[in-house]
């Protein structure tokens, strides 16, 4: 799956539990979850658990650590596919 | 540094399922969640320990400067409960944080410092959250946490 697929997932994710719209509309790799789309910190949780049910992988405490953006997400999302051999 | 979380409990109702499968996984270690387990009131602990996390991760973070979603590494230690208050310490990145907590009807708010003498002379301002409204700014408050319909600040 390509980058850009992954973000309109990814987006798609994060949309119930974004705050700021106008944000999301324009999601992209430098987009983070709190600072930009105003997510909740307790829905942070969520979005980790969405990703995991999404993509059916399972993500560890140390890389839920560093997915605050759009882009450390989809990098962790892309290397658990790979190591799947789901490209 | 001081850090300080309030969480609204009717907006934390509505837009988090901490019942949810593998979501008190991510954030709380094995002897948390026997805490919550246990709990007469389990959402007040989970909401309870998750300021108090919040709290000692923004004293930390403050200083530092550095950001991380770590929950499970934050460990809530000593908690001692009464039916308004609660206070704690909270272990995180080898230092000690000790948080002092309010459980209102509505809302719960955790302060935590790595000094315990600071804490006890902080009286939060908890007030109405209007969004629009950013001019609590300009008083420099030492700590900032809105949720819901509250905005909490702190002033050393």
């Amino acid at each position: 799956m390509d980058r850009e697929k992954l973000i309109a997932k990814l987006k798609e994710i994060v949309a119930p539990y974004t705050h700021d719209k106008e944000a999301l509309a324009k999601i992209n790799q430098t987009t983070d979850f709190i600072n930009d789309l105003k997510i909740n910190s307790a829905n942070l949780v969520d979005v980790i658990l969405d990703v995991e049910e999404e993509f059916d992988i399972e993500i560890d405490n140390l890389e839920m650590a560093k997915m605050l953006n759009v882009n450390e997400t989809v990098t962790i999302i892309e290397s658990k596919l790979k190591a799947l051999d789901r490209e | 540094m001081i850090g300080n979380d309030i969480v609204d409990l009717s907006i934390a109702a509505k837009e988090s399922n901490w019942a949810r499968t593998g979501y008190l996984e991510k954030i709380f270690t094995t002897a948390e969640r026997f805490h919550i387990q246990v709990a007469k009131d389990p959402q007040i602990m989970v909401w309870l320990m998750w300021t108090m996390k919040e709290a000692a991760y923004k004293a930390y973070s403050r200083e530092t400067k550095f950001r991380t979603f770590a929950p499970t590494l934050i460990c809530c230690n000593n908690l001692i409960l009464h039916d308004e208050t609660a206070s704690g310490d909270l272990f995180y990145e080898g230092k000690v944080f000790y948080s002092q907590s309010s459980i209102a009807q509505n809302y719960i708010h955790t302060i935590a410092s790595e000094k315990a003498s600071v804490l006890k002379d902080i009286n939060p301002k908890i007030s109405d959250y209007n969004e629009f409204d950013n001019s609590y700014r300009s008083t420099h408050p030492a700590s900032v946490s809105h949720h819901g319909h509250y905005l909490a600040l702190i002033y050393l």
